[in-house]
């Protein structure tokens, strides 16, 4: 298995993931989307360390960086989701219309 | 005695202070009697002056100063300077003021102001004497106008009455006329003659042009005139006088008719020597005094006001001495002034007696008075015949010898001072008659008339007494030509000034002339002087006595109706009073005016007008800043505007859509990367 | 002490900062404060009278330091004959009218602020020797006069109080100009006034008439000479009676001593030249205010006009150019701050009680009220020049002086006189004399306050009136000195 096998997981995952952000009307579905595209991150870089740098460990350390941001920020995120959902009982993204004039 | 002089016009002052600030004010006020104990002093003091100048004993004139102030390099003194008139004048004034405050105590009983009067009229005391000793110009105008204003407290003395509080105000302001002269006078004198101080002035005079040339010496003497004309109640500043008459009748004695309205004769006499310097000056004060006397006794022949027919009395004695000062007969006139203060001031307290019995001052409603007021009725007699002339009563010395130098100056004039002689006598009897004489006209008042009470009536005696003697004993021992002879400082003058190099022949025709003028005083005069004016105070009397001694008044109203303008002329004292009046208006004319152009040319067209212009000059940049400069503003604006109104189209909120722009921005980057290469 | 005039000057700011440390309620706190400080302020004013060498006509109790030296600006006071008298008049009424401001309810703090403020501003005018101090000074009265009548003043005091600022300030800003000039002119370039004064004879004719009119103009308003005395009727009727004392009494002499101080000192040849158009001034002043005073019922507005015809005086004394006319101005001067002082304290005194000065309103006071009464005659006679008081001291040595060179209309303006005592005596007949308005029969005589507040006034009046002594003593070699350094050019 050589580098672009990985580039190429990676690079079909992040479509799927943008792919997902960008047409589903569930704000949960857009996160889900959001979260396959930090992981495609996540494959690049930890292939990019395999691959190019063997010895060094800093792409896998940044790729656990980003996991606990994306857990930190995916609890953010949902308990925002769920605070709109108490306010106005929708969690269709297109319904936030609040700041509208 | 004579070094302490200067306590007689401090003492009352010193009493007048106390009197405002100490004791109890009240109808029963005892503090009145610090007043009359001080002025009794004061005329103690002033008689032993007297009587050693008389003697000999004193060396006058004397003169001490001290230091006042300083200005630029000129020093100012306060001093006395007491010469022979100024001696006669300090006991004159004392007497009559110790006399009047005697007379007061009864006649002000029960007057709520009864301590306050006493303050004033002490105050008003303290002013003359001041006058009198002053050696100082300044000064003396100082206690001038002092005397201006307790006057106008005086007058105003019962000032809840509107009479009163009028007349206290024209007193002031018509004296204040006159005063502009004095004080216009002293201007001239200070800027020639660099000084106000008597005796150096005296002497700087006598030098000529080298201080005060010809011109400049007869402009101060017609400015001094002018003030002593308002002071002295002159022609035609005389108005006063008679409304004055509203105040208190002593006030009336002390101030309008012995003291106060003297010292413009006084004033003249002391500065005589600027006059003999000037043969205008010396021929104004001549006429201005013939013209007053002759006038006021006219007006006096029609009044019925006891007080108003004593007030022109005076304006027209005081003329006399006016006229007298005028001719050269600088000791004429001084006798004339001292033995009028006498008679003139028992006419006016004898006057008050009457108007204390009866409460009336129109001689209509009296009448018959003789009975039941002897010493009144005997005391005004005698003052009256002092005051006509006759013979051996202290006036006919006097107006003998002022006719004496009138006659001497120019016959014409003696002639119409012998007329007016006449008509004295006639009006002064005419006011014996109506008042005492005949039946009772209202007997009303007459039941209640009563005979004053001592305090009123040994005044009355001790001013009879020196009515009658005072004439004969200043005649007699040749203390007129010893007391009020010119002093001899003109010659003494003259010498010097001839020494004076640069001024040597002006200054020598000055004093030749002032010498002549001194000399122009003959020692004897006709023979047919004396009949002359014992026959105009026979004429005088004895139409009086046709027309009113019955006390049936036909005659008398007959002949007013034959001469109907000319009462109604003298009626409305020649129409002085409109025209004064008709010049107040005109001042009052001109003080609105000036306010109009004030309030609406200065300030508003001057200083509003220029903030209006800066307004408008304000509008006008408003518009331009509001089209122009702030259109640019606005038009940047307006373009940001349709911009952002144009772009909000692509801004739904939706968060995809952002996100699908990122990604497509993204994809066209990568693209373009991607392709570069 | 060597910081004797920095003292008296500044006191008063300090009093006023602790006025603003105090909670506004308190208002006896403050009225504590404020005449503690306005006393002191006297109270060493009298201190520095007794330091003073009266014989010297030098600058005295001299304080120098450098302030901006890059500009040449020094922190300069000094007094002579002609500033003391000044000096102590301001810390007098000062004092005076703050006992009198007692009675003022309404936003007692900042009133009192203000009042102590204008206190320093006007000291520092007199004590300032340095043109920028003194151009710093001379606006800082400006500010809380603004505020004083604009806040405390009567029904039409907003457009008083803007009229009489920017009236003034209209005039200090040719001021301004002139300073600069006389600042540029010089060589090294100085602000300080006794330099300036030497400096003269280097400079042309053309050139001194014009800065000359340029000071002019900014004194002038103050004076006020006609006819830019317009402001003062309206400024003075507004203005709450303790600010009218402070007004007339103290804000005018700035004028006054603006024009000896600079313009005949600093331009004598512009002086010179003025002169002729200064005498006409002057009778306008005395005559014409006078007559607009003759025409007055308000009360107030009346002793307002008499204002600008006592100042006409001064001005006529000016004109004369001789050590008595000299004299007789800065006498003028403070006879004017006594007397006049005095006449709007006791205008006010009324108008506290009876809320109107219309004279007609009123009548046959005199035995109702003979406290107020006595004080109110006495000084209305002081002011129409009775001997005897210190008006006429002033009035008459003005008239001397100016006799000498200006016969003509030095005659004239005696006229001044007699309007002066017609109009005075009027207003005594209507509101003292006749019979009492029934409507006053409640009316209280004047309260301790009051009488502590005007009765130092009269006494001083009295006292100089009758013994000038004291004040002429003090300006006159200062006064000597400036005539005789200057008798070449106005020879």
């Amino acid at each position: 298995m050589t580098l672009y096998h990985y580039l190429a997981v990676s690079a079909a995952l992040f479509c799927i993931g943008i792919f997902g952000a960008l047409t589903r009307r569930n704000v949960i579905g857009i996160l889900m989307g959001i979260e396959l595209m930090f992981n495609a991150a996540n494959i690049n870089l930890a292939a990019f360390n395999r691959f190019l740098h063997p010895n060094a460990v800093v792409g896998q350390s940044v790729s656990l960086f980003i996991i606990t941001v994306a857990a930190a920020e995916v609890v953010v995120g949902l308990a925002l989701v769920l605070a709109i959902y108490r306010n106005i009982q929708t969690i269709y993204a297109e319904d936030y219309n609040l700041l509208k004039g | 005695m004579l070094e302490h002089v200067y306590l007689i016009p401090l003492l009352p002052l010193a009493a007048a202070v106390t009197l405002v600030f100490l004791g109890k004010e009240g109808p029963h006020s005892k503090m009145p009697f610090l007043s009359v104990a001080t002025m009794g002093w004061c005329l103690l003091q002033s008689s032993a002056i007297l009587w050693s100048a008389m003697t000999g004993a004193a060396h006058l004139p004397y003169a001490a100063s001290m230091p006042w102030f300083e200005f630029g390099e000129y020093p100012m003194s306060l001093g006395v300077l007491i010469d022979g008139p100024a001696a006669m004048m300090l006991f004159v004034v004392t007497l009559v003021s110790f006399l009047m405050q005697v007379y007061s105590i009864a006649y002000m009983h029960g007057d709520p102001r009864f301590k306050r009067y006493f303050a004033y009229v002490s105050f008003f005391t303290a002013s003359m004497l001041g006058l009198v000793v002053s050696s100082n110009l300044l000064v003396v105008f100082s206690c001038w106008e002092l005397m201006g204003v307790s006057s106008y407290l005086l007058i105003g003395f019962w000032f809840e009455k509107p009479g009163p509080a009028y007349a206290s105000k024209k007193a002031f302001i018509t004296t204040k006329v006159g005063d502009l002269g004095f004080y216009l006078g002293m201007l001239i004198i200070f800027a020639y003659a660099g000084t106000f101080d008597l005796t150096m002035l005296r002497e700087r005079v006598a030098m000529g042009a080298a201080y005060l040339p010809a011109h400049a010496a007869t402009a101060a003497g017609l400015c001094l005139l002018f003030g002593a004309v308002g002071k002295s109640a002159q022609w035609p500043l005389f108005i006063w006088l008679p409304d004055a008459m509203e105040g208190p009748t002593p006030v009336s004695a002390l101030i309008h008719a012995a003291t106060m309205v003297a010292a413009g004769i006084y004033l003249v006499a002391r500065t005589y020597f600027i006059y003999q310097a000037s043969p205008l000056a010396m021929d104004a004060v001549a006429w201005i005094g013939l013209v007053t006397a002759f006038m006021a006794a006219s007006m006096a022949l029609v009044s019925y006001d006891i007080k108003r027919v004593l007030a022109f009395s005076t304006v027209s004695q005081l003329g006399y001495m006016m006229l007298a000062l005028g001719v050269g007969g600088y000791s004429a006139g001084l006798f004339h002034l001292t033995t009028h203060a006498f008679f003139k001031a028992l006419l006016f307290l004898g006057a008050g007696s009457v108007i204390h019995s009866v409460h009336s001052n129109d001689m209509r409603e009296m009448g018959g008075l003789s009975k039941k007021m002897i010493v009144t009725f005997a005391t005004m007699t005698i003052a009256t015949l002092a005051i006509a002339g006759f013979p051996f009563s202290s006036g006919y010395y006097s107006k003998e010898a002022v006719l004496g130098a009138v006659y001497a100056h120019s016959p014409a004039m003696w002639a119409a001072a012998l007329f007016t002689a006449a008509m004295t006598t006639f009006y002064m009897f005419r006011l014996i008659f109506m008042t005492f004489l005949g039946e009772a006209r209202d007997h009303e008042k007459e039941h209640h008339a009563h005979e004053s009470p001592a305090l009123m009536t040994i005044p009355l005696c001790v001013l009879a007494v020196l009515s009658v003697c005072s004439g004969w004993i200043l005649e007699h021992f040749g203390l007129v030509e010893h007391l009020f002879g010119l002093p001899s400082a003109v010659v003494h003058g003259a010498e010097h000034a001839a020494k004076a190099v640069e001024a040597a022949g002006a200054a020598a025709e000055h004093g030749a002339a002032a010498a002549n003028h001194a000399a122009g005083h003959p020692a004897s005069h006709p023979a047919f002087l004396v009949p002359a004016a014992l026959s105009a105070f026979a004429a005088g009397l004895g139409i009086s006595w046709k027309l009113y001694a019955s006390g049936d008044f036909t005659t008398a109203t007959k002949i007013k109706q034959t001469f109907g303008p000319v009462f109604t002329l003298l009626e409305k004292r020649y129409y002085f009073d409109d025209f004064f009046l008709f010049l107040v208006d005109l001042s009052d004319r001109l003080a609105a005016a000036c306010f109009w152009v004030d309030a609406n040319i200065v300030d508003r067209i001057f200083v509003d007008g220029w903030g209006l212009v800066t307004i408008l000059l304000a509008e006008i940049e408003n518009f331009i800043d509001a089209v122009f400069v702030d259109g640019l503003v606005d038009a940047s604006g307006w373009v940001s505007r349709q911009a952002g109104a144009g772009l909000r189209t692509l801004v739904t909120g939706q968060v995809q859509e952002y996100l699908l722009y990122v990604a497509l921005a993204v994809s066209v980057f990568i693209i373009q990367m991607l392709t570069m290469r | 002490m060597t910081n004797l005039l920095t003292l008296i000057t500044f006191v008063p700011l300090f009093g006023a900062l602790a006025i603003l440390a105090v909670p506004k309620e308190k208002t006896k706190a403050i009225h504590a404060i404020g005449l503690i400080a306005a006393a002191i302020s006297f109270v060493l004013s009298l201190l520095a009278l007794g330091q003073f060498d009266k014989a010297s006509s030098a600058m005295q109790l001299v304080e120098k330091a450098a302030w901006i030296p890059s500009f040449g600006v020094n922190y300069h006071l000094g007094i002579d004959g002609l500033s003391l008298p000044m000096v102590l008049l301001t810390t007098l009424l000062t004092l005076v009218s703050l006992i009198f401001s007692m009675s003022v309810e309404n936003r007692v703090k900042e009133y009192w602020f203000w009042f102590l403020v204008l206190d320093v501003g006007m000291l520092g005018v007199f004590v300032s020797l340095d043109f920028f101090l003194f151009y710093v000074f001379w606006e800082l009265t400006l500010v809380p006069m603004y505020f004083l009548i604009g806040i405390w003043g009567g029904p039409k005091k907003e457009f008083a109080a803007i009229k009489f600022f920017l009236y003034t300030l209209f005039g200090s800003v040719f001021m301004l100009l002139g300073i600069l000039a006389l600042y540029f002119t010089s060589t090294p370039h100085t602000f300080d006034i006794t330099e300036l004064m030497k400096l003269h004879p280097g400079w042309s004719e053309s050139f001194q008439i014009t800065l000359f009119i340029a000071f002019y103009l900014g004194f002038a308003i103050k004076v006020p000479a006609f006819p830019f005395h317009t402001w003062l009727p309206l400024a003075h009727v507004e203005a709450p009676t303790a600010v009218s004392v402070i007004l007339a009494g103290v804000l005018l002499k700035m004028g006054g001593y603006g024009l000896l101080r600079v313009s005949y000192s600093v331009l004598p040849l512009g002086f010179k030249w003025f002169l002729p158009i200064l005498i006409v001034i002057a009778f306008i002043n005395i005559v014409y205010g006078a007559l607009c005073a003759m025409a007055q019922t308000d009360m107030k507005k009346m002793v307002a006009y008499s204002s600008v015809n006592h100042m006409g005086y001064c001005l006529l004394g000016l004109a004369g150019v001789t050590a008595t006319g000299f004299n007789g101005a800065v006498m003028q001067m403070v006879a004017h701050g006594l007397v006049t002082g005095a006449l709007f304290l006791l205008v006010g005194v009324i108008y506290d009680r009876a809320h109107t000065r219309d004279m007609s309103a009123f009548g046959g006071l005199g035995a109702k009220l003979p406290i107020y009464t006595a004080l109110m005659t006495v000084t209305v006679f002081a002011s129409l020049g009775l001997p005897g008081l210190a008006g006429f001291v002033g009035e008459f040595l003005c008239f001397l002086g100016a006799f000498q060179r200006f016969k003509l209309f030095t005659a004239l303006s005696v006229l001044g006189i007699l309007v002066t005592a017609a109009f005075f005596l009027r207003m005594i007949q209507k509101v003292f004399l006749g019979p009492l308005n029934q409507k006053w029969a409640n009316l209280e005589d004047m309260s301790w306050r009051e009488i502590i507040a005007v009765a130092p006034l009269t006494a001083l009046t009295v006292y100089l009136g009758v013994w000038p002594r004291p004040a002429l003593d003090l300006m006159n070699p200062t006064i000597n000195n400036m005539i005789q350094s200057l008798a070449a050019v106005f020879k």
